[in-house]
């Protein structure tokens, strides 16, 4: 392109250089105010990572302090006593569901009566009882604990809150005021003697437990059928797992000291391997994003694997096999597809296709599908399946760009040879376009884990790691999604508070997630370009 | 081999059968998505009609399209079934006092219409798109009439492809760690305009290049031969004819704007606000108001009210208004471009 400034010292009849503002004439004025719009998006990436990162990154020393009171205040002693105790409620659970399953025995197979079912049962049940109540004594140790370990947080809290009010009012300048604020520094020491206190008292309960439970399961009345024999037996083997598990709370309980100081890599860790999000409880706040991101994950595969093979194959389809009028037909209408917004998807995912999918798996034809028949309206599969149709559009435009790169000589050259045109479709355009497909591919899964509005309305919103013992079953269970809490919690938290940080924080994931997807999806274009010609 | 068979005439093998199953597959891939979107855009238009439409003169529920969201009263008046939305309800009561003791039921936003939503809507989108059409097309201009390729122009070109990838809800945490907080604009239409814009500023750069691209070189050649400047060039030669092209183009922009919901939710939509944007003071608070949106709205009505035949009307009116919006601006934008595709030809 020539440039259209003549070079310095060099005198052009046609100069035109006359007028000049700060030196530059008024063609490099107009040329740099098009440059600079041109470093708007530059600029606008780079402010979205400064203020991402400006509001955020209080979290990790913030987080380092909710973790410290956590451990000051003797919430974390409380809390190893207490995962025993909810240890020995998860063995309940195999127990109650281990009678649904002898009911279901002996009504189906047996072909009794409820009642009768119930009546034949009634030892079981005893059995059941009295190894629910054999916890007794460790329950009340802790909920007495609780109590003196919310006291001691309530206390600090407090104090925290009179130290900030008293900063407020001294950088105001209300020194007086400030001086009528007292603040008593907490003797962590003292408040802690009473808890620490209890632990001969736990060694007692502990051991008072484990008499109970090994007298109760020796009690263990037979199963009807093998099959449920086996998980009795299976029942034992965990049962005796637990109690061998017992020591070792005690020897962390004994060698607990709070003023072991908390690693400033926990407020890290315990963010992105943290399995617990759990905000606003009165005990202890948890800021993990494992749980959102196996949901944004979860939700995105499932969406993928239903919007793959539909988004290529109509793309092959379109491209290879239709007539032009089907082509002139179809390409507009997924066109506009695309422009379908996605809180409308959102709304008829909630008012049509949730109670659809689960009218379906209802059905009794369809049982053998792993999950069917399940209750709950709003869940992975709802959600993958509105995602699956946000992501087909652009999978389909992309893969179709892609395979209409290919040159014609590769095809006419396969025709040549005799090849069909499924083979020539399967071995000579397909591959020749995979960088394209598997980049295009790639933009949806970045489009569907961006997706705000269909995850909020229809992934059921139940912050829990799915339970993937279920096997396939887990995408009839409902999750809840990184993109989904920004939205829903971020209306409702105090601004600068821990919780308010932590929701940039997850934003920040979800932003370098989706240039990440959007770097690897180029490359691949960049490193495997067919060499054309 | 047969006699009656040309030897050039295809005989089904096991290869063609295979053939034609594959190819089934694809055309039934391809037929179902369409399916898909044929039903719910039909779903949506079927009960949606209702609510915006009417039997009688003049065919349009008035009452919807121009009045602001309202609660609905549902009880019974001497044996006879009332709904009545926030004001009837209060007039209604006045003239009979004994109504207070009957136990009425109430669902919010199911009377009235949605008319704030509407213009609030039209307010986001002219004033995102002209912020975005300003720096989308010129960044386009400089890219594809000054710049020459280097190491800073890929980086430009790098940064411009992240942003299309970038989540919109993180457009929305942006917008809100920016422009409502540090800049102290509160929740208002400037906030949104900005975060809008930036989010779709990637769709219109896009747009601009390729309708620029397709302006031939020799109109450029042909006026700077003849002793015009770059910038006289541009504006009388290059302009002149890609602007069709940029505008057509950039409507599916503003599809996406409209469409939004996700962005505007912390820096521009109100869940509910009685004055319309007009009515306010100064001229400068039109700028630091927040609005009603539609999309915001759908949310606000499909996920904070429950679902039963009085709320169903709003829930599908809404929705039905807005797909109908967005809708009308993908047609004109895919209608336009195959249009304009035919009348310039060089």
């Amino acid at each position: 392109m020539a440039s259209s400034r003549p070079t310095e010292g060099t005198h052009f009849i046609a100069h035109k250089g006359t007028f000049r503002l700060f030196g530059l004439t008024l063609g490099d004025c107009i040329k740099f105010f098009f440059g600079g719009n041109a470093v708007v998006s530059v600029v606008v990436l780079a402010l979205i990572t400064i203020f991402l990162f400006r509001e955020g990154a209080g979290f990790f020393g913030e987080n380092r302090e909710n973790l410290e009171v956590y451990r000051q205040a003797g919430l974390e002693y409380v809390d190893y006593i207490r995962t025993q105790q909810d240890d020995h409620t998860a063995l309940t659970r195999y127990l109650s569901d281990l009678r649904v399953r002898q009911v279901n025995y002996l009504t189906q197979q047996k072909k009794l009566s409820l009642a009768a079912a119930n009546a034949a049962l009634a030892g079981f049940d005893t059995f059941a009882d009295q190894y629910g109540d054999a916890v007794e004594p460790i329950r009340t140790l802790v909920s007495d604990l609780t109590e003196q370990a919310t006291a001691i947080k309530e206390k600090f809290t407090v104090t925290e809150d009179r130290k900030t009010q008293r900063a407020q009012l001294l950088a105001a300048g209300q020194t007086e005021a400030a001086a009528k604020i007292e603040t008593v520094p907490i003797d962590f020491v003292a408040e802690l003697k009473p808890i620490l206190g209890t632990l001969p008292a736990y060694r007692e309960a502990a051991a008072e437990f484990s008499r109970r439970l090994n007298a109760v399961i020796a009690t263990a009345p037979a199963m009807p059928e093998p099959a449920l024999q086996a998980r009795l037996e299976r029942f034992k083997e965990l049962n005796a797992e637990y109690l061998a598990g017992f020591p070792s709370v005690l020897r962390n309980l004994e060698s607990w000291d709070f003023r072991a100081p908390v690693p400033a890599s926990r407020a890290f860790t315990s963010f992105l391997f943290g399995h617990e999000w759990r905000t606003a409880s009165f005990w202890q706040d948890w800021y993990g994003v494992i749980p959102l991101l196996v949901g944004s994950i979860m939700v995105s595969v499932v969406a993928l694997v239903l919007a793959v093979p539909l988004g290529v194959g109509a793309a092959v389809y379109v491209n290879q096999i239709a007539s032009p009028f089907e082509q002139r037909l179809i390409k507009p209408s997924i066109e506009f597809i695309s422009a379908i917004p996605s809180v409308v998807l959102g709304f008829f995912g909630i008012a049509v296709l949730g109670q659809l999918l689960r009218a379906l798996s209802q059905v009794p034809g369809l049982a053998w599908v792993p999950g069917f028949p399940y209750a709950e309206r709003l869940n992975i599969l709802t959600a993958g399946c509105l995602l699956a149709f946000i992501a087909v559009p652009t999978i389909f435009t992309l893969a179709e760009d892609a395979l209409n790169n290919v040159p014609r000589a590769f095809t006419e050259a396969s025709f040549a040879l005799g090849a069909t045109r499924l083979q020539t479709v399967v071995k000579i355009i397909v591959p020749a376009s995979l960088s394209g497909i598997i980049s295009a591919v790639l933009l949806g899964l970045g489009r569907v884990i961006g997706e705000t509005m269909v995850v909020l309305l229809c992934a059921g919103n139940r912050i829990a790691i799915p339970d993937f013992t279920a096997g396939l079953a887990v995408i009839t269970q409902p999750v809840h999604t990184m993109t989904g809490i920004i939205a829903q919690e971020m209306g409702e938290v105090v601004q600068g508070s821990i919780h308010y940080r932590a929701l940039f924080m997850v934003g920040l994931v979800l932003f370098f997630l989706s240039l990440g997807i959007n770097y690897v999806a180029q490359g691949i274009v960049r490193r495997y370009r067919i060499s054309i010609g | 081999m047969s006699t009656e068979c040309h030897i050039f005439q295809a005989r089904p093998s096991a290869l063609r059968r295979r053939e034609g199953l594959v190819f089934f597959c694809f055309r039934a891939a391809t037929y179902f998505v369409l399916l898909c979107g044929a039903l719910i855009f039909g779903t949506i238009v079927f009960k949606g009609a209702g609510s915006v439409f009417q039997v009688r003169a003049p065919f349009l529920n008035t009452t919807f399209l121009t009045e602001a969201p309202e609660s609905l009263h549902v009880f019974e008046f001497h044996g006879q079934k009332m709904e009545l939305g926030d004001g009837d309800y209060r007039v209604f009561q006045a003239r009979h006092p004994d109504v207070a003791r009957v136990k009425s039921e109430s669902y919010i936003y199911s009377a009235g219409g949605i008319f704030p939503c509407i213009v609030g809507t039209v307010l986001l989108v002219l004033g995102s798109m002209a912020i975005a059409l300003i720096l989308g097309v010129s960044a386009a201009i400089y890219l594809n009439e000054y710049a020459r390729d280097g190491r800073f122009i890929r980086f430009v070109r790098l940064a411009i492809l992240n942003l299309a990838g970038v989540p919109s809800i993180v457009f929305g945490l942006f917008g809100f760690g920016m422009f409502v907080i540090f800049f102290g604009w509160n929740v208002s239409l400037l906030a949104g305009w900005f975060t809008l814009a930036f989010m779709v500023l990637p769709v219109v750069i896009t747009a601009s290049e390729e309708s620029l691209k397709a302006v031939p070189r020799g109109f450029r050649e042909g006026s700077l031969a003849l002793g015009a400047t770059k910038w006289q060039t541009i504006r009388k030669n290059v302009l002149p004819y890609a602007l069709p092209g940029i505008l057509t183009s950039s409507i599916l922009g503003i599809a996406r704007v409209a469409g939004e919901t996700a962005p505007i939710m912390f820096t521009a939509a109100y869940v509910v606000r009685d004055k319309l944007p007009w009515q306010v003071d100064k001229f400068s608070e039109f700028f630091f108001q927040g609005v009603m949106a539609l999309p915001y709205h759908i949310y606000v009505v499909s996920s904070k009210i429950p679902q039963n035949e009085y709320t169903e009307r709003v829930q599908y009116g809404t929705a039905f208004v807005f797909l109908l919006i967005v809708a009308l601006i993908a047609t004109a934008s895919i209608v336009l471009r195959s249009r304009l595709r035919n009348r310039y030809q060089w």
